[in-house]
C-alpha cells in the first residue's frame, strides 16, 4: 500500500490553515470537475482531491494523519503499513465525510479510516445497512443491440474478526439488457458495501456510458453514421449496402442527393422500449484524378455540365 | 464461483424518496427541500405526498451533481441546480455536435 501525501495532492503546505485547505480544495474541485474538465484523468484526480480533503478538512483525521506522516517525512509511495494502534487517542467522526462517497477512496484511506466510518464505527455494535456504491460502466454501442454480459471486479471492504477493514476482490457477471442507453442507471441489489452486524448489504448503482465509436455518433437513442457514396450514386440514385450495428442493410439513396443529406432509418437506433432512429449522413466521395483517363473524365464533365457550385454567391 | 446478476434499470424500477436519500447519503428532508424548490423533478411529477414521488435515472444523476456542487463549493441549492442545468445542456449540445460531425469525419 502506498502512503499518500495529501498536502501535495491539494498543493498546500503542512501548516495550511483550515481556510487554506478549503480554498485549495475548491480550486481543484473546479479544475477537475468531471463534467467540464478538459484534463484527461479528471475523474481520478477528483477522487484523490476528495480523499485528501476528507482527511485534511477534518481536524481529528488531519491530526492523526499528521502524526503518522511526520514519522516518515510524508514521503509518498513505498510500501506502507500503519503501526499498530496508530489511531489511539483519535475519535473519527461517523460516515459520510461531507457526503463524498468513501467507496471511491484509496486502499490507504480505507486502511487508516475504514470505508464504513473509521475507528468509531469499527468498534460500534449498532446495526447498519451497507453503504450504496456508485460507479460508471462503459459499454460499446454494439452491446445495446444484442444485450451483453459484463464481468465486473469490485473491491469490496469486509470487516475481519477484529473489526478491521480489509479490501477483497469480488467478481460478478452482469447481464446488461438490450436497448440500454447512455444516462441510464443500473441497480445491482446487494452489491454495494457490506451491512454491519447482520444488516443487508447496500446496492451498487452504475451509470451507463458508451465508449466512443469510430463510425457511430450517439445522441440519446438516435445513432448517426456517415454513408459514403460515389458522385453518380448521389446524382442518379442507387441502392447501396452498408453494415450497421444490427447487420448489413440495403439503403436507397434518392437521386439528386448532396453531401450532408440525412436518410432516416426509423426504429434502427438503440432498441429501447421506444426505439431510436438511425440516421445515415451522405458523404459524396470524389474519385481521384490521378491517371490521364480520370483527368479526361473530369475535363469532359467540366465542359458538358457547365456547372457552377458558387452560383448562389453571385460569382 | 462468479455470481450472475441481471441488471435492473432505474427507468424500469424507480427509486422512492427514502431509497434515493439513503443511496446518496443525504436526508429525506434535504431531498424534499430540493424537489419543492423545483430543482429535482419536473413540476407535473411532484404530487403532494413525497412518499409517492418516483426518481429515475435522470433524477439520480442530477441529484448526485447537485450534491457534489453544493458540497464542494458550499453553495446554495439554487446555484447547484443552475450548474446541473448547464451541465445537462452542455451534454446535449456536445452529443448534438458530435452527431452533426458524423458526415464530416
Amino acid at each position: 500500500m502506498e502512503f499518500k501525501d495529501y498536502y501535495k495532492i491539494l498543493g498546500i503546505s503542512r501548516d495550511a490553515t483550515a481556510d487554506e485547505v478549503k480554498k485549495a480544495f475548491r480550486r481543484l474541485a473546479r479544475k477537475y470537475h468531471p463534467d467540464v474538465s478538459k484534463e484527461a484523468d479528471a475523474e481520478q484526480k477528483m477522487k484523490e482531491v476528495n480523499e485528501a480533503n476528507a482527511v485534511l478538512s477534518d481536524p481529528e483525521k488531519r491530526a492523526a494523519y499528521d502524526q503518522l506522516g511526520q514519522e516518515r517525512g510524508f514521503q509518498a509511495g513505498g510500501d506502507f503499513q500503519p503501526p499498530p494502534g496508530w489511531d489511539a487517542g483519535f475519535e473519527f467522526r461517523g460516515q459520510g465525510f461531507n457526503g463524498a462517497h468513501t467507496a471511491d477512496f484509496s486502499d490507504f484511506f480505507a486502511e487508516l479510516f475504514g470505508k464504513q466510518g473509521g475507528a468509531g464505527a469499527r468498534q460500534s455494535h449498532r446495526r447498519m445497512r451497507g453503504e450504496d456504491h456508485h460507479a460508471k460502466i462503459m459499454l460499446d454501442l454494439e452491446d445495446t443491440y444484442h444485450g451483453t454480459s459484463r464481468s465486473l471486479t469490485l473491491r469490496v471492504p469486509k470487516l475481519d474478526s477484529q473489526g478491521r477493514t480489509l479490501l477483497t476482490d469480488h467478481t460478478l457477471n452482469v447481464r446488461i439488457p438490450k436497448g440500454v442507453h447512455a444516462g441510464q442507471v443500473i441497480r445491482l441489489a446487494g452489491q454495494g458495501g457490506p451491512g454491519i452486524n447482520g444488516e443487508a448489504a447496500g446496492d451498487l448503482f452504475l451509470e451507463v456510458q458508451f465508449n466512443p465509436h469510430s463510425r457511430y455518433r450517439i445522441e440519446k437513442k438516435d445513432i448517426y453514421a456517415a454513408l459514403p457514396v460515389a458522385p453518380w450514386e448521389a446524382a442518379l440514385g442507387a441502392t447501396v449496402k452498408i453494415p450497421l450495428p444490427d447487420g448489413l442493410v440495403e439503403v436507397r439513396v434518392p437521386e439528386n442527393s448532396q453531401s450532408g443529406r440525412k436518410l432516416r432509418l426509423k426504429g434502427r437506433g438503440i432498441p429501447a422500449a421506444i426505439p431510436g432512429d438511425l440516421y445515415l449522413v451522405l458523404e459524396v466521395i470524389l474519385p481521384p484524378a490521378a491517371t490521364q483517363k480520370e483527368r479526361d473524365f473530369y475535363q469532359t464533365m467540366a465542359q458538358e455540365l457547365a456547372f457552377n457550385p458558387r452560383q448562389n454567391l453571385g460569382v | 464461483m462468479t455470481l450472475e446478476i441481471d441488471a435492473i434499470l432505474l427507468d424500469d424500477v424507480t427509486l422512492n424518496l427514502d431509497e434515493l436519500a439513503r443511496s446518496c447519503q443525504v436526508s429525506r428532508e434535504w431531498v424534499i427541500e430540493r424537489v419543492q424548490c423545483g430543482l429535482l423533478l419536473d413540476e407535473e411529477a411532484v404530487s403532494a405526498d413525497p412518499a409517492a414521488w418516483i426518481f429515475d435515472s435522470r433524477s439520480f444523476i442530477r441529484i448526485k451533481r447537485i450534491i457534489a456542487v453544493e458540497r464542494d463549493f458550499e453553495c446554495n441549492p439554487e446555484l447547484a441546480g443552475l450548474v446541473a442545468d448547464l451541465v445537462e445542456e452542455i451534454e446535449q449540445l456536445r452529443a448534438c455536435l458530435q452527431a452533426s460531425q458524423a458526415g464530416g469525419n
